[in-house]
């Protein structure tokens, strides 16, 4: 998502739109440094969280005694204001239906709060369902403004003649600003070359100067022509090229010379330009041109050479007949989404959100979504649309992955995690280099200032507070969003296709699962909900992610995340989503040259991702640390205890440590572990319930061709072996619902101490598996020994101790059955007539026969 | 109506059931008898009968408490016994007529006689607590009456009791015939089983899926499964609905039993009570005419939702109200709401416990309207995959073989099928027969010998026709044979038993 850099930063002389540059605020360069000093104390985030929590229990407990109405009041603000709005907007034309959107999502949220009393999560005051990150200060002393620059993913600050620059990527609050020296004079932009070697600083609009970063030397670029304007440049891997002009009459590629240090124009592309939007992220810089600006030129720049999409218009509404809208730069959007990209604009006039789609040879338009506010943002989140309704102070969340237009959930507000509060910072006070020491007068209403004017949205999931002058990352609290909705297999469906968060999600999910059977929701629903996961098991295993495992797809997928370490899993990842996406392409649109680049871009952003965690500065607090730190360290593993809720204490000790997890895919030997057994043991009474969730299990897999572990049988078996509902079990033993293993036919053997139908069952499915040892032992148990016998004889068995059916023989006082079995060993094993079992059972036959006679 | 010439024609066959606790004194004997047919035999026949038969069973009480008499073979006729329940017996006598059919295997005919019983008890529950209920036990009688006339109305065969003879050896009754399907759609029937009985609401509900008239899932005990599913074969599969609309047609195939001529036999319930009422001279007044007779034909049809419907029962006596079947099943003793659903070739029943319906009939329709709802999909699915599986009247011919396999422990069996049997010899089918009898003695005896512990047995014998007639029982599982122009040497024939052992029943009869 592109940043609006004129709207926060001063008004902007250089032309008509500047939507491509990267500035987000910028100080008149005449300004005197405003030292707006908060030093170090912001990054006591940890210290604060922990503090938070313990905010949160007290919260709890005050929040039981509150009362309902108060609590719906609470829950429900955002809406009832957006409701309230919307009624005072329209009042005094009262009608019917009117504001009914507005007026469900709060009916809709009153009614979840009033069914989820109970279960209120501590804390999660409003709906947190988006948490932002702990923020990145981004405050030099002297700053003269912020720039994003997202080939990079940098923040820079210029400063006197230094610029500062910090990573986003990891997204790290603790993290120190490199600074490199930079000659003085006006900064309309700035942006870091790929390789990170040169800095390129636009001077005005003519003039862009170029520096060295290790030698200083600089050189400068100036346009020939007086007339056209330079709009904004970008660096680019495209191999043609280094480096993009954008300018009123079009697009001018220059290749940068290292040996020469000069720019040298590769290629020209005229047109006029009104303004430009450009990400990194797809490679994709649109050009609006014409009297509105809403004819659209497109070019790919990807490591693949540049590609030229159709021309385009965009829909706009008509507010009267002859005025006609403009459009604004602020109000286009590229997302990147599951590996596509598409162009989302704002329709002030309408309040739509329309959104096209592009292929390499069309555009074309998906359809719209309703916007409530007059200012929106766009926010991209592990692929969810976020749109940030900034007037309702809400985010309204969008799954665009089946086209489906529905929000996710009710709009959210934002909370912001990890605020360093001026009563929680105390005397702590740790400086970065060399600041001040002057400890943060921190403004106090800064906790207020949500959705606040100077907020600036960066592409993809970053909020810069300029005004604070602290770096927002947007993270997704997919706990929050699950409890949400009540409709657990679209929440499951939803929680699966989240890749940043997988453990978490993984973890979301079992817990639902569970919490799905063991509050005996109707068999039908459990059975959808079971589908989508096999389901998304299946297909993550279509596209490779349990790779290096294909060929023992049934195996357990333990063994398969233990083969998929660090970086190889990006590498694999990267590698499969492009597959994964080029399928999508069937219509024959070259999907690989055009999605390439942003692979390759979602690449390293995974692997920030990957490793992206909050910072273990005090150790105190590590449960809530994990990622990069646990890779480090090997086999620490501390899980999210928090995010699993109660009732997974039985997880943490067995699940693999989350660096590993990199899908939330869940495997059927991972569902009898966490689901159904833990339910098993939970469930009492009638078991036919789980039955019936385990039949819905085993057809979801047998649809989608997975193989099931033969532990889920054997715990079928054994429950409907409790409920003696032997008839079914053999049943399912006859149709092979339950397949022959030795674990079922053991399991089959133990149920059947009761039911001799069962036991037989399971003494068929020995013979069949061609158990022969297991088989004749069981037979001789239960008294066939001379059956045995003759199957040791037809079969060969040569492991059979003579003594197992000596004293069977003896045992039934039968003293031609023990003869029987004396010869038939004499006969078949040498040397046996001389063994001390000969001897002893020759001895008692004759007894035998002593006393009969 | 067909019942008076039932009656006249049939004096090869009698039946009774009488209670020994009943009428012990002088002048009262009459008091034992619940049903006798024919009825309109003299009582002083009726009582010779009973009181020999009773005679018997003290007799041989005295040696053998635990069973008493089973059969008796006299120089004309036999008796064959069967102790219902405690102290009511119930015999048939059937006339050894050297002429044609009339061979009989003991244990065939004892099985009818279980037959009726059990379905009687689905119906009405057990004679003794009907009796207990009353005493002058006038609408037990009425009840056993219509039951049992409406039951034997099947056997009719152009006007003559036909009861299965030597010609029905490859034939099991009470056992279940099932269908044979593939682990996918086994799956697909137990998600659809599932889904109905969490429909039900109840814990204790039941079901039993069939598919033409094969048994494709049953969740009730095996003794109910036989019951009901005997009832589903005899009324309500496709193919009992369309017996009873269209009797006179040629294309219908299958047992003897059951192409029994419908149509002629049943008049009005007066007239079918009559002879027994009349002779009997009781005042029994009306209370039979309510009587419910779920064995009559053409009462069931298929409703529009696709539940079967059916008028036998009745709020009522004399309404016209219908309301839903229900009965008892054996294990649990409980009673049960029975609905079945039809799709094509598909029949579901389910079973749901009288108590835990609410308010009654409003609460079956609620039921009824969530079945539809949740698994009339999936009831669409199950049909297709199931038929596309189907191989059809013969797919469970094995070329060469004319078998009857008999797994005891599931009460399961399957035969070459009806048309194909009809083409072997009178002889070999009398060898079978024959056969049979003797693996029958065989069996009691190994089971009263040692209980718990099965013996195994393997007869192989050549009958004429370059026949072999085989019977193998291996651990609970029964396997009976013809094979006819067969190789002379035994060899051959155990080597055609294994081929078939190892290729349809998993190898059960060659294990060593």
């Amino acid at each position: 998502m592109p940043s609006h850099g004129p709207k926060y930063g001063r008004p902007d002389a250089s032309g008509p739109g500047r939507k491509g540059s990267t500035r987000i605020w910028s100080d008149p360069p005449t300004n005197a440094p405003a030292s707006v000093a908060r030093g170090g104390a912001r990054r006591n985030g940890l210290v604060y969280e922990g503090g938070n929590q313990r905010d949160w229990n007290a919260g709890m407990k005050e929040r039981n005694t509150t009362s309902l109405l108060n609590r719906i009041l609470v829950n429900c603000s955002s809406q009832a204001k957006l409701y309230g709005s919307c009624v005072a907007a329209k009042v005094p034309e009262v009608e019917r239906d009117m504001c009914l959107k507005e007026f469900l999502a709060l009916k809709s949220c009153m009614q979840r709060t009033l069914q989820r009393k109970a279960e209120l999560r501590p804390g999660i005051i409003i709906f947190s369902r988006l948490n932002s990150e702990e923020p990145i200060d981004v405050c030099i002393p002297g700053s003269r403004g912020l720039f994003y620059d997202d080939g990079n993913k940098i923040i820079l600050s210029p400063a006197n003649d230094q610029v500062y620059s910090w990573k986003v990527v990891p997204f790290d609050p603790a993290a120190a600003p490199i600074s490199d020296s930079i000659s003085d004079g006006p900064i309309l932009a700035i942006r870091f070359s790929l390789d990170g070697k040169l800095i390129a600083i636009q001077r005005s609009n003519h003039e862009i100067q170029f520096q060295h970063r290790e030698t200083g030397e600089t050189f400068s670029h100036t346009c020939k022509s007086e007339s056209e304007n330079i709009l904004g440049y970008f660096w680019t891997d495209c191999p043609l090229c280094d480096i993009v002009f954008v300018k009123t009459s079009g697009l001018d590629l220059f290749a940068y010379n290292s040996d020469s240090k000069t720019l040298q124009l590769v290629e020209t592309r005229k047109l006029n330009v009104s303004w430009y939007v450009y990400t990194h992220e797809s490679r994709l810089v649109l050009l609006a041109s014409g009297m509105q600006c809403k004819t659209f030129t497109g070019f790919q720049l990807s490591s693949v050479g540049m590609i030229r999409l159709p021309k385009f218009e965009m829909a706009m509404a008509k507010t009267e007949a002859n005025n006609k809208p403009v459009l604004a730069a602020e109000d286009v959007y590229i997302v990147t989404v599951y590996g596509r990209i598409y162009c989302l604009q704002v329709d002030r006039v309408a309040m739509l959100l329309h959104s096209y789609r592009f292929y390499r040879d069309a555009v074309v338009q998906q359809g719209s979504l309703s916007i409530y506010s007059s200012k929106v943002a766009i926010s991209v989140v592990d692929n969810v649309l976020l749109v940030h309704q900034v007037d309702a102070k809400v985010v309204i969340l969008y799954d665009i992955f089946l086209d489906s237009r529905a929000p996710i959930s009710a709009p959210l507000p934002l909370l912001l995690r990890g605020f360093p509060r001026s009563s929680s910072l105390g005397a702590r006070s740790s400086f970065k280099d060399g600041e001040s020491s002057e400890v943060a007068s921190y403004p106090s209403d800064h906790e207020a200032t949500m959705y606040g004017d100077d907020w600036t949205f960066l592409v993809p999931d970053l909020i810069c507070d300029v005004s604070s002058k602290l770096l927002w990352k947007i993270h997704l609290d997919l706990e929050a969003i699950a409890a949400s909705s009540s409709e657990v297999s679209s929440v499951l469906d939803f929680l699966q296709r989240r890749k940043l968060e997988a453990y978490k999600a993984k973890h979301l999910c079992l817990a639902m699962a569970r919490t799905a059977i063991l509050e005996r929701r109707p068999v039908t629903m459990v059975a959808k909900a079971i589908d989508v996961l096999v389901t998304s098991y299946s297909n993550s295993f279509k596209t490779g992610y349990f790779k290096g495992t294909k060929a023992e797809k049934a195996q357990s997928s333990g063994a398969a995340y233990a083969t998929i370490h660090g970086t190889s899993v990006n590498a694999s990842r990267s590698d499969t989503t492009g597959k994964s996406v080029e399928r999508e392409y069937v219509s024959g649109l070259d999907g690989e040259s055009f999605e390439r680049p942003t692979f390759s871009e979602t690449d390293s952003d995974e692997d920030g991702n990957t490793g992206y965690v909050k910072p273990n500065s005090n150790g105190g607090s590590s449960k809530l640390l994990l990622g990069a730190e646990t890779r480090r360290t090997g086999g620490q593993t501390s899980l999210h205890s928090e995010n699993v809720g109660a009732s997974n204490n039985i997880l943490r000790s067995t699940l693999q440590p989350e660096a590993l997890v990199t899908s939330p895919a869940i495997s059927p030997d991972e569902m009898y572990t966490y689901v159904f057994a833990p339910v098993e043991e939970e469930m009492a009474g009638d078991p036919s319930y789980l039955v019936a969730v385990i039949v819905e299990f085993l057809r979801g897999c047998n649809l989608e061709r997975i193989k099931v572990r033969p532990n889920i049988y054997a715990l079928t078996a054994q429950l409907l072996a409790r409920n003696e509902r032997y008839a079914e079990l053999g049943l399912f033993i006859i149709n092979k619902i339950l397949e022959p293993s030795k674990e079922v036919a053991l399991q089959l053997l133990e149920s059947g101490r009761h039911n001799r139908q069962t036991r037989k069952l399971g003494l068929d499915m020995l013979r069949q598996l061609s158990l022969h040892n297991e088989y004749v032992v069981f037979l001789v148990q239960d008294g066939y020994y001379l059956e045995a016998l003759r199957y040791v004889k037809k079969h060969k068995v040569t492991t059979m101790r003579p003594s197992m059916f000596l004293e069977a023989a003896f045992a039934s006082s039968d003293s031609q059955h023990l003869a029987a079995v004396l010869r038939f060993f004499s006969d078949n094993i040498p040397g046996f007539r001389s063994s001390p079992d000969h001897n002893t059972y020759y001895h008692l036959l004759n007894e035998m026969n002593m006393v009969a006679a | 109506m067909g019942l008076s010439s039932v009656a006249s024609n049939s004096e090869g066959m009698q039946l009774c059931i009488f209670d020994l606790r009943r009428g012990q004194n002088e002048g009262q004997e009459l008091d034992k008898i619940l049903f006798f047919y024919p009825a309109d035999l003299p009582f002083s026949t009726q009582l010779s009968v009973i009181g020999l038969s009773e005679g018997l069973i003290t007799f041989t009480r005295i040696f053998s408490p635990e069973a008493a008499c089973e059969v008796i073979e006299a120089e004309r006729h036999s008796h064959v016994f069967f102790e219902a329940e405690p102290d009511i017996w119930m015999v048939v006598i059937v006339e050894k007529n050297k002429e044609a059919e009339a061979i009989w295997r003991v244990e065939g005919l004892r099985k009818v006689l279980k037959e009726v019983h059990s379905l009687f008890l689905m119906f009405h529950g057990s004679i003794r607590s009907l009796l207990e209920k009353e005493p002058a036990a006038g609408s037990v009688r009425s009840q056993l009456y219509i039951f049992i006339m409406d039951y034997l109305s099947d056997f009719l065969s152009s006007k003559k009791l036909q009861l299965p003879s030597f010609r029905d050896s490859l034939k099991e009754r009470a056992t279940v015939q099932m269908l044979t399907v593939g682990r996918e759609a086994a799956i697909e029937v137990q998600s659809l089983v599932r889904v109905v009985e969490s429909c039900t609401g109840s814990q204790s509900s039941h079901s039993l899926l069939l598919f033409q008239d094969l048994l494709v899932s049953t969740t009730l005990s095996p003794d109910d499964t036989i019951n009901l599913f005997t009832y589903a074969v005899l009324r309500l599969t496709p193919r009992a609905l369309s017996a009873g609309l269209s009797s006179w047609s040629y294309l219908r195939k299958g047992s003897a039993a059951s192409t029994a001529v419908t149509g002629p036999t049943m008049g009005s319930t007066t007239s079918l009570s009559e002879p027994f009422h009349g002779s009997r001279g009781t005042s029994a007044g009306d209370d039979h005419s309510h009587a419910v007779r779920p064995l009559q034909h053409d009462r069931w049809s298929k409703g529009r939702d696709g539940f079967l419907i059916t008028d036998i029962w009745q709020a009522e006596p004399g309404s016209l109200v219908s309301v839903t079947p229900s009965i008892w099943l054996q294990q649990t003793e409980e009673k049960m709401y029975l609905c079945a659903y039809q799709h094509k070739s598909l029949t579901f029943i389910f079973l749901i416990p009288v108590s835990s319906v609410i308010n009654g009939e409003q609460g079956i329709l609620a039921v009824k309207q969530l079945v539809l709802e949740h698994a009339s999909l999936k009831m669409l699915k199950v049909e297709e995959k199931l038929s596309k599986g189907w191989g059809g009247e013969n797919a469970y011919h094995v070329s060469g073989y004319r078998y009857l396999l008999v797994d005891g422990d599931r009460n399961l069996s399957r035969a070459s099928p009806p048309g194909k049997v009809a083409t072997l010899t009178k002889d070999s089918l009398l060898a079978l027969s024959k056969l049979r009898e003797e693996v029958d003695i065989e069996k009691s005896r190994a089971k009263w010998d040692n209980d718990g512990h099965e013996k195994d047995l393997e007869i192989c014998t050549r009958a004429r026709n370059n026949a072999w007639v085989i019977s193998q029982v291996t651990r609970g599982k029964e396997l009976y044979m013809v094979l006819e122009n067969a190789n002379e040497t035994l060899l051959y024939a155990s080597d055609a038993v294994q081929k078939f052992s190892n290729r349809y029943c998993n190898g059960a009869f060659s294990l060593d």
